[in-house]
């Protein structure tokens, strides 16, 4: 739904696709990236594929098919793509697309942050001249989604996210504490299923698999627009305002993939794990209602 | 704040819950009246939404403010038992000669622990506090001096000075320590009168978890214990993710929260909204209390260093409000769910509830343990009279 809602926002120029695991497994996120770049009749786009494990070579990686259906499309199992991916790895494409537009380049990271720490360990001066990171992760002050302690994106590979967030990187994290703000009815969908637009019309098919999960896991008739709410964040920084501080993330432990933001002006004693770290921004508030809108305009405007 | 709320909260359904399921299947599971209330406040005009399921709020009586004119009469009897656990401390200090100043309390012993100062020193004050308030009667029991898993334990002696006291330097108490240990005397005396005794854990958790560990139903003969510890879904004061009493022992805070017992826990997220500014601490001097000069003369260390570390000219009152916590539930609302503490890394004391908004596909580390409540309001103002009253009651 974001790559749709990217490739349907006049003011960004979409550059490239890395993928990584998360809803499904590596692979397999290729396949849909290129298969929905087809759909959008959009295959100038370069895909990358990224990492199949953690930044610590774990291979068990953790794979949210409950959510997203097996094929990590609503189970529609759409014919495989005839298009491939370049030769890059996503690591190597990032690092290269940095260089050749210091500062301009927008990285939108909707999964596990694993290609983006084996960018910025690839090349030291990836944090400088990368753009501003957009990231779907964590959870501040609030539960997570896979345990109480932490959210799926920072789940999947916490040791990468903590590199991301204390790289110097210009970085903006919009958690689950306002993601689960933005919210799409079963009315809204309904609107959606309505309307001629291509993109609607193709999502609504395959909603109802998410719309499911929605319901057993949160008693709730609508779903969480999480990564459109962050795509459309990254387009139109007004549509949330931020705190800035430190963000830590537990590696290990029972907690581990939690997210600590340091943004009180409390002295601590001595120093801590937060003392002199770069800061980033969080999220702290949302247009809920402006993005839910944006979002199915665009998407009925396809 | 909640009191007000409350009195003009529409009440929409009560569901008792006391009765047989949560006794006869768990006898651990603490009772509770689970209160479904929607509400509009008239006030500020806005509704407010207190409970949604599966989480449960502790009814509670009606504060009424002539109560405090009754307390003299009421009978010992009638009084709550309590045994105090604490590390005295500037903060604790006011919180146990409050509690010797209610009626409303029968303090059957303090036990010690490290944590502001060390477990020496910490004996050696509640002593002092016992003698300064004419209570020598009052059994002081020396606990743990280190935490669970050993090692030389976190003291907070730039925040309380060197005596734990604000650098006030009292002679030595004359009265002695009794022989044997907190957790043999938590034991002991919880045993004697099962569902009888409440607890108000003031500092690290240690002797409570050497307890539940001595005895395999400690936990369910508690009647209920308060603990002053957490920071939940907010910075900690330690580190970003840690509040001082759970990071000075984190290994027995997690056995305690998940011991099974009735547990009441007041996070700094209620108790740094409780201040005590310059104006209280100088009304507090001139007022005619029994305890206010060594009081102020104790606070002035530990208000120096609230400005320092948080620009708070004044003073936070974490054991106090802990305290009212103990004999005046109704200046709180809780939340129940499942708390556990991390142990390791970058996050080690981090408290860590289940608000249960969410039915997790898999079993994780806070499956099935017992929920316990989490202060999640307070009503400042209410407690901040009930604590002024008992500082300069005569």
């Amino acid at each position: 739904m974001a790559i749709f809602l990217a490739l349907q926002s006049p003011e960004v120029e979409v550059i490239g696709i890395t993928t990584i695991f998360g809803n499904v497994y590596t692979t397999l996120a290729t396949k849909n990236a290129l298969h929905l770049l087809e759909i959008a009749g959009r295959t100038d786009i370069p895909v990358a594929e990224g990492s199949h494990v953690t930044i610590t070579k774990g291979a068990k990686v953790r794979i949210a098919d409950f959510v997203h259906g097996t094929d990590g499309l609503g189970n529609q199992n759409f014919p495989p793509p005839k298009g491939k991916q370049i030769e890059q790895s996503a690591a190597d494409f990032l690092v290269q697309q940095a260089n050749l537009f210091p500062g301009q380049v927008t990285v939108v990271a909707l999964g596990p942050l694993t290609n983006i720490a084996l960018a910025i360990q690839l090349d030291p001066g990836f944090s400088g001249k990368i753009g501003q990171i957009v990231i779907l992760g964590g959870a501040f002050s609030v539960n997570g989604n896979v345990n109480p302690a932490a959210e799926a994106n920072i789940f999947g590979d916490p040791d990468a996210a903590d590199i991301v967030f204390t790289s110097g990187a210009d970085i903006l994290a919009m958690g689950l504490n306002v993601t689960h703000q933005v919210v799409l009815s079963a009315a809204d969908r309904d609107k959606m299923a309505q309307s001629p637009g291509k993109f609607a019309q193709y999502l609504c098919k395959i909603l109802d698999v998410y719309f499911d999960y929605h319901r057993d896991a949160y008693s709730t008739q609508g779903v969480y627009l999480h990564d459109p709410a962050v795509l459309l964040a990254a387009v139109n920084p007004s549509l949330v305002t931020c705190t800035e501080g430190v963000v830590r993330v537990q590696t290990n432990g029972i907690t581990r993939g939690i997210t600590i933001f340091d943004h009180t002006r409390k002295r601590f004693p001595g120093t801590n794990e937060w003392s002199n770290k770069p800061t980033v921004k969080v999220a702290v508030t949302v247009d809920a209602a402006t993005i839910v809108k944006l979002v199915m305009e665009r998407l009925m405007s396809s | 704040m909640f009191v007000s709320c409350c009195r003009s909260l529409l009440l929409l359904l009560a569901l008792s819950w006391t009765a047989k399921e949560s006794t006869l299947s768990n006898p651990t599971t603490p009772r509770l009246n689970a209160v479904l209330a929607v509400g509009f406040n008239r006030r500020n005009g806005k509704s407010t939404f207190l409970f949604s399921s599966p989480l449960l709020f502790k009814t509670r009586r009606k504060h009424n403010p002539k109560e405090m004119e009754n307390d003299k009469q009421m009978p010992l009897s009638k009084r709550e038992k309590v045994i105090i656990d604490t590390d005295p401390g500037i903060d604790d200090s006011m919180a146990i000669l409050m509690a010797f100043q209610t009626p409303y309390l029968e303090v059957l012993g303090l036990t010690t622990i490290f944590g502001n100062v060390s477990t020496e020193d910490a004996t050696r004050n509640a002593l002092l506090l016992c003698e300064i308030a004419g209570r020598s009667d009052v059994s002081v029991v020396e606990g743990s001096d280190e935490p669970l898993k050993g090692g030389k334990p976190r003291l907070a002696e730039f925040i309380h000075g060197s005596d734990g006291m604000g650098n006030i330097f009292l002679s030595p108490p004359k009265g002695k320590k009794i022989d044997k240990s907190a957790s043999e005397f938590l034991v002991d005396k919880v045993s004697e009168s099962p569902g009888d005794i409440s607890i108000l854990a003031l500092g690290p958790l240690t002797n409570l978890a050497l307890a539940i560990k001595r005895d395999a139903s400690f936990a369910s003969k508690v009647k209920r214990i308060v603990v002053l510890g957490g920071a939940f879904f907010v910075s900690g004061n330690v580190t970003p993710a840690a509040e001082a009493n759970i990071y000075g022992d984190p290994e027995a805070a997690d056995v305690v929260f998940t011991s099974g017992a009735n547990i009441d826990v007041i996070g700094i997220n209620i108790t740094t909204q409780v201040r005590l500014t310059d104006e209280d601490l100088s009304a507090l001097r001139n007022s005619r209390g029994r305890h206010a000069k060594l009081l102020s003369d104790m606070c002035q260390f530990y208000r120096d260093w609230h400005v320092k570390s948080d620009g708070v000219y004044g003073i936070f009152l974490h054991d106090p409000v802990s305290f009212a916590a103990l004999i005046k539930p109704e200046f709180f609302a809780f939340k129940k769910g499942v708390v556990r503490v991390e142990t390791q890394g970058i996050c080690v004391g981090h408290t860590l509830m289940d608000q249960g908004l969410k039915s997790w596909n898999t079993s994780n580390p806070w499956t099935g343990y017992s929920p316990i409540s989490v202060a999640w309001t307070v009503d400042v103002q209410g407690i901040l009279t009930f604590v002024n009253e008992l500082l300069m009651k005569p």
